[in-house]
């Protein structure tokens, strides 16, 4: 076997690697530790690439961790479609963590920063292990990692809010996999197996004898999946979580932490329940209004906020019900949409938490009322957050319109009309508390009272590459639509 | 009458069960973060018990493989499994007690109530 057969495990393991070695090397020779984890990044994108050039041509790459095969052993599978979620996730990290080298150095202790990229690393590490992973198990560990790498980049901060608000996320989160795990001992009790695959086929018949017990599994893992990734009722900890945070990591939590919850749960949908499921009692429909309420609730609940990065908070909560609705729909251009507002909205939301982050690092400002005339002052970050805004909305020429087209389109096909009003309905409320901070910070007459810092350029560099990224997505969506057409047609 | 023997037959998940809710409930209900870590304990704890119910069948033994013996096995992988699950379930309490630690610093209690109290109050 050569290298290049590991690669499934090595994007992985990188990840973990790099996440030990940077503290020692962030003591002993303080400039390679950024670059260590750089080079981690690329290299598992670089990965991925390979991975997906390799599936191309010669289908779906599965893995077996230390040669057991499954159901025994571990099992990483590697399809177009997990490949995807890999290379959205790596690639906003990558861009978010070279954002991050300059801010941390302002918002954080000097002594800890080695320490956050080891946060950092085993983040990213765990994300890519929770797409990868064909196992329950496995996928439960990798969820806790997840958690407590996710909470520990909030608490590094070491104020009165994030500690709080990290110990909220902590215990919730903590709900969240302690109703995952008994969620999986209903399904082992049944089957005996682990991975999805044995799982899938063994489920349907089981599903006969046993339907009580996957009905409990059912819900427990919308409740769990749901806590994870802030489906509406079950949001509380987002808010304060996502906007005490440094700024990097509010962009990795808000922008990548939560959607790769929304893809387990459709994992869990789509390839381990069996079929019978779904069509039997309606799963679907419960995601679809808790994604249609939150999604209208978000908008309302940010439109109250004061504090800017509060506000960018709640606004994913609507957001991320765009996601849930693209589950919810069972439709294959539901999917499609769903998963293109995964793309749009990691990069959107991670400019929009990184120019808050600029604003804050140049002029110390986080109230709404406070940015009137920012917009001379910082030209290019609010000219981000302008694009960013418009692609919230929804206006033509940004993602995220691509995203909800799909999604509108698709409810218009199953004759379910109303939940075009909703996009609608959420789109204008999102244009309501989006658009007044960009008209004020351009139009207002009057100056901006604060003095403005000048901003590292390569903090404003990464703004611009999100800039692009989002008008791109708006016009060329062909190669990522195709994709997902294709493997969403497997499963209508 | 067929759920009530079944209930009784398999009593070893019914305690599970219970102790599940009783710490989930605690958990979201009580104002102190010990309390709390302490309830997210006893959660975990309820779902390795079920984890290592299911592998066992009556009158099994452990699974160590003895020459020329006819006996019946408990199946390993449960506890294999949740072995690696205490791990897991170690390192978030230590994270969380170490956040107490931290907020007990700030506000001299570990009641959230109180703290949100004093925050009101600012």
């Amino acid at each position: 076997m050569g290298l290049s057969d590991h690669y499934p495990a090595l994007i992985v393991v990188i990840f973990f690697i790099a996440a030990f070695l940077s503290p020692l090397l962030y003591r002993w020779a303080r400039r390679i530790s950024a670059a260590l984890i750089i080079s981690a990044l690329i290299a598992a994108l670089a990965m991925v690439i390979a991975l997906m050039v390799e599936v191309q041509h010669t289908g779906t790459v599965y893995y077996h961790m230390g040669g057991w095969a499954p159901p025994w052993g571990i099992e990483f599978k590697a399809d177009s479609l997990r490949l995807y979620m890999l290379l959205v996730v790596i690639s906003v990290s990558l861009w978010i963590f070279v954002f991050a080298l300059r801010d941390l150095q302002h918002e954080l202790k000097k002594r800890v920063i080695g320490w956050y990229y080891t946060l950092y690393a085993l983040l990213v590490g765990s994300m890519s292990g929770i797409v990868l992973t064909n196992d329950l198990f496995n996928l439960f560990v990798l969820m806790e990692i997840c958690a407590i790498s996710a909470c520990a980049i909030i608490s590094i901060k070491e104020d009165r809010e994030c500690l709080e608000a990290s110990f909220k996320y902590l215990i919730l989160s903590a709900m969240g996999t302690g109703c995952f795990l008994l969620g999986v001992v209903m399904l082992y009790m049944v089957t005996g197996y682990l991975n999805y695959g044995f799982l899938h086929v063994e489920l349907a018949e089981a599903f006969n004898i046993y339907p009580r017990n996957i009905f409990t599994a059912a819900a427990l893992f919308i409740v769990a999946f749901g806590t994870k990734a802030a489906l509406f009722p079950l949001h509380v900890w987002l808010p304060d979580a996502h906007a005490s945070a440094p700024s990097p990591s509010s962009a990795m939590l808000s922008g990548v932490v939560i959607k790769i919850y929304a893809f387990a749960l459709f994992l869990m949908f789509y390839e381990v329940f069996p079929r019978a499921l779904l069509e039997s009692i309606p799963l679907n429909e419960i995601i679809l209004w808790l994604a249609a309420l939150g999604t209208l609730f978000g908008s309302i609940y940010a439109m109250m906020q004061s504090d800017l990065k509060k506000m960018l908070a709640f606004s994913s909560i609507g957001q991320i019900a765009y996601i849930f609705m693209g589950i919810g729909l069972h439709h294959d251009s539901a999917l499609v949409g769903g998963f293109y507002h995964i793309m749009v909205h990691a990069v959107t939301k991670a400019m929009l938490f990184m120019a808050a982050g600029v604003i804050i690092y140049s002029t110390g400002v986080r109230e709404i009322k406070d940015l009137a005339g920012v917009g001379r002052v910082l030209p290019i970050t609010m000219i981000a957050f302008t694009i960013g805004s418009a692609s919230m909305v929804g206006i033509p020429g940004t993602g995220g319109l691509i995203s909800k087209w799909y999604l509108a389109i698709s409810a218009l096909e199953i004759g379910r009309p109303v939940f075009v009003l909703v996009i609608l309905a959420s789109s204008l409320l999102n244009a309501v508390y989006y658009m007044p901070i960009v008209i004020n910070a351009f139009m207002q007459q009057e100056d901006f009272k604060k003095e403005a810092k000048s901003v590292p350029r390569i903090m404003l560099a990464c703004l611009v590459i999100g800039m692009l990224f989002i008008v791109v997505s708006g016009f060329y969506t062909t190669p990522v639509v195709t994709l997902l057409q294709e493997n969403f047609s497997v499963y209508f | 009458m067929e759920i009530l023997r079944g209930i009784v037959d398999n009593y070893y998940y019914m305690v599970a069960i219970i102790l599940f809710v009783i710490g989930m409930y605690t958990m979201l209900t009580h104002s102190n973060m010990i309390k709390k870590v302490i309830a997210m304990n006893i959660m975990d704890a309820s779902v390795f018990l079920m984890f290592v119910a299911v592998g066992y069948a009556h009158g099994s033994q452990a699974p160590i493989i003895r020459e020329g013996a006819e006996v019946l096995y408990a199946n390993p992988l449960p506890g294999a499994l949740i072995l690696t699950g205490i791990v897991v379930a170690v390192s978030v309490t230590a994270y969380a007690l170490s956040l107490v630690v931290k907020i007990y610093r700030y506000y001299d209690t570990c009641d959230y109530d109180e703290i949100c109290e004093i925050r009101s109050q600012e």
